[in-house]
């Protein structure tokens, strides 16, 4: 049986994983590019990682362990760089977004790899419709027992962060009426949705040892979560948001982790129980559905508000913190995109400007090259 | 008038259309065997129907039949050639300068390496230089007509595709200069050696220039909708076919150079989902299949020999052209064997080469014609193998594609 031992990490360091489409350049589909692309990068030092992903149309971008939020963002810009480059000598477009918005995911083909061959086989379609593209944000945590605190607490953000990301408006050629579609095919998993209730990293493992013994799962890898805990890195990772239509916008989101992170560590702010559930699937919904229009419940306080009030209100809590890490600038730009929508209105407005599905990715590759 | 006048005459008119569907019919029922039970390519079925129903194996079809259908074949290779114009990317070529250099670099070596066996097999240089030029275009019928079946995707790929329609435009330009120069040997009109490749270049670009244009004014005017900007773009392109040869300029290079430019000039990219579909997929089974009809099979054993030294030559310049610039421009060793190889196909250019050479020069033809039909034969089916070979060796078809 693995291991899940908690390897302590520095507190509230960061990184983040983005998974990107590659698009050609002449509709705009998705295309199989990545084994040529991986082996072109390859040759070249570059900054991160650069991982092949289940299909052969998306590859996984990571970059190394940061404090700050602006070391972040610029490994993120030197990672895009490459990419960008890479994806240029080969005739292929490079885009955000949590779905690519009119691939038929019966013309995916899964990356040769045994994992991906095992998913694959397992899921049959669900795996292929599997094809949609997140961002994970890793915090550093001490040890298991601040981390399982961390993962329960930030439960409580989970819509805000599904709501400033969300970015796959379309889906299959159709507007989905959710700001992200993503996460229903997530949910589709049996192993999706939630951490079960542990405060004690002891109580985890022991969850954990259950699942592993009865055979449900094989390794931290087969649970789906929204939070989950990454023993081997010591850290919390939170796999809610779309990948976002720029770089710029993946590092804010993930300094804005951060900066709850550290308010709720320092300021143990409401007490943890499993009662923080009982609204958490309804409010999720609100998030995807209707992202920062959504209105969410606090059922400890019987408050209930939009997804962009409650941000607002959260911005302000951890105003301090976000001084004491750097990241007062990108905190502001959330707090814009709070105000004037997110991603996902962004290409609303441009399919509607431009009216066709195969341009708003043309536009999603331009965004991410610039931006 | 015969009291009887109402029953059908025997033989039948000479009218092309049913003989066009019978030929179909037959192309397309042998696609599909060759896909059923040999699951390879439909285009290997309708290359054999074609050669089995020509005048020179089965008969059914004479050579004044496929003389009338002559119109069908130019309107598919119109096609054909304008949907390769339109996977162009010029944008790519200036984002990747090295990939302009490998294409004028395998174009050059593979000229140079037929060039020369031809020579030593004492062909006069004139007509070793013609013939070698012919031979530098790729053929466009059988990679376009993989790519869509195997649903390829993939550096191999696109690289085909973009080196067959820049070969096209080389083995074109060199074939217009080398007639003009032939000209002179025969008339010493110095005029016509300047003007007519002149004449030929510009002129056919200046029409897909036109044709980009309306289209593209005419796309604005239609909006999105997918039926109205299909209809209109078949329409434009058989007028396309039909101005280039009315004004004796080249059909290769017009209708190459009208997908090339309406797609550089589109920049709001309205015709980002246009595609020929299943009118395409007819096209493309009468182009094999009547172009492999129309093979002279007659003159393989005069130039059988010559014919393979010189694919043989041809396959060695365009290797070693590929692979000589391969790691400058991204593409690993084991793929540059296999683009060497997906560019092996040769086929509906070099026969239109071949005979607007021969309708200028009646006298040159034969002597000519002998050793690039030869070659032509033999690749017609070796080099589609090579490319399908590719395409799937590389991990670029799909696999679904293939049962």
């Amino acid at each position: 049986m693995e291991s899940i031992a908690f390897k302590p990490s520095a507190p509230l360091t960061l990184g983040v994983e983005l998974e990107l489409q590659l698009v050609n350049t002449r509709d705009c589909d998705l295309t199989r590019a990545a084994s040529d692309m991986l082996a072109l990068i390859e040759k070249k030092k570059h900054a991160g990682d650069i991982k092949p992903e289940i299909t052969e149309s998306m590859i996984e971008v990571s970059t190394g362990i940061h404090s700050r939020h602006d070391a972040l963002l610029a490994e993120l810009r030197e990672i895009r760089e490459c990419v960008v480059a890479a994806a240029d000598q080969l005739n292929v477009r490079v885009a955000g977004g949590g779905a690519h918005p009119f691939q038929h995911w019966s013309d995916r083909r899964i990356f040769d790899r045994p994992r991906f061959q095992h998913v694959s086989q397992l899921y049959g379609y669900l795996a292929k419709q599997f094809t949609v593209f997140g961002q994970h944000i890793h915090v550093g945590c001490p040890d298991g027992d601040d981390a399982l605190y961390l993962l329960h607490a930030m439960a409580r953000y989970v819509p805000q962060f599904i709501a400033l990301s969300a970015s796959s408006p379309y889906y299959q050629g159709v507007d989905t009426a959710f700001d992200s579609s993503r996460l229903n095919a997530v949910f589709a998993f049996p192993l999706s949705g939630r951490a079960p209730f542990a405060l004690k990293w002891s109580e985890f493992t022991t969850y954990f040892e259950r699942m592993s013994v009865s055979g449900i799962v094989e390794s931290m890898k087969d649970f789906y979560w929204d939070v989950r805990p990454k023993p081997e890195f010591g850290t919390i990772e939170i796999r809610v948001c779309d990948t976002p239509l720029t770089v710029e916008r993946a590092a804010a989101l993930a300094a804005y982790a951060q900066a709850i992170c550290r308010w709720l560590l320092v300021e143990r702010p409401g007490k943890i129980s499993e009662d923080n559930y009982l609204a958490y699937t309804y409010n999720r919904f609100q998030a995807c559905r209707f992202g920062l229009e959504g209105e969410i419940v606090d059922p400890l306080g019987g408050v209930r508000r939009t997804i962009a009030e409650d941000v607002a209100a959260t911005l302000e809590a951890v105003a301090v913190h976000a001084r004491e890490l750097h990241c007062e600038a990108p905190l502001a730009l959330l707090a814009s995109v709070a105000r004037d929508g997110n991603d996902a209105r962004w290409m609303r407005d441009a399919f509607a400007d431009a009216g066709s599905l195969p341009d708003l990715v043309w536009q999603q590759a331009e965004r991410f090259r610039s931006g | 008038m015969s009291e009887l006048f109402f029953l059908p005459s025997w033989p039948p008119g000479a009218q092309a259309l049913p003989w066009v569907a019978l030929l179909l019919l037959a192309a397309a029922i042998a696609g599909e065997l060759v896909k059923r039970w040999l699951h390879l390519p439909r285009l290997f079925g309708w290359i054999v129907a074609g050669i089995l129903m020509g005048p020179q194996v089965g008969g059914v079809l004479t050579e004044a039949m496929l003389e009338d259908m002559r119109v069908v074949l130019d309107v598919a290779i119109g096609v054909v050639l304008f949907q390769l114009g339109q996977r162009v990317d010029l944008g790519w070529l200036r984002r990747n300068p090295w990939l302009l250099a490998t294409s004028v670099l395998e174009s050059g070596l593979a000229f140079a390496a037929m060039f020369a066996v031809l020579l030593l097999i004492e062909v006069e240089p004139l007509l070793a230089a013609l013939a070698a030029a012919i031979g530098i275009a790729t053929g466009p019928a059988v990679v376009l007509s993989l790519t869509r079946e195997l649903r390829a995707q993939g550096q191999v790929t696109e690289r085909m595709l973009l080196l067959t329609s820049l070969n096209c435009v080389y083995a074109f330009v060199v074939v217009s200069v080398l007639l003009a120069w032939l000209h002179q040997a025969y008339s010493n009109e110095w005029l016509s050696i300047v003007a007519h490749p002149i004449f030929l270049i510009f002129g056919s670009l200046f029409v897909a220039l036109v044709f980009a244009l309306a289209t593209l004014v005419l796309l604005t005017l239609l909006g999105r909708r997918a039926e109205a900007q299909y209809i209109a773009v078949v329409a434009l392109l058989i007028t396309a076919v039909y101005v280039a040869a009315a004004l004796n300029l080249s059909g290769v290079l017009v209708l190459l150079g009208y997908g090339v430019m309406a797609r550089a000039f589109d920049v709001k990219r309205r015709f980002a989902s246009l595609s020929f579909g299943r009118l395409g997929q007819i096209l493309l089974v009468l182009l094999f299949a009547i172009s492999a009809a129309t093979l002279e099979l007659d003159l393989l054993p005069v130039g059988a020999v010559a014919g393979a030294v010189l694919v043989a030559a041809r396959y060695l310049g365009k290797t070693v052209g590929v692979f000589a610039l391969a790691p400058a421009s991204g593409l690993s060793m084991r793929k540059a064997s296999l683009l060497s190889l997906a560019l092996m196909p040769m086929s509906g250019v070099a026969l239109i080469l071949v005979r607007d050479m021969s309708a200028f020069f009646p006298g040159l033809g034969s002597s000519l014609a002998a050793v690039v039909v030869s070659a032509l034969v033999l690749l017609e089916v070796l080099g589609a193998a090579a490319a399908y070979f590719a395409l799937v060796r590389a991990g670029e078809a799909d696999e679904t594609t293939r049962h």
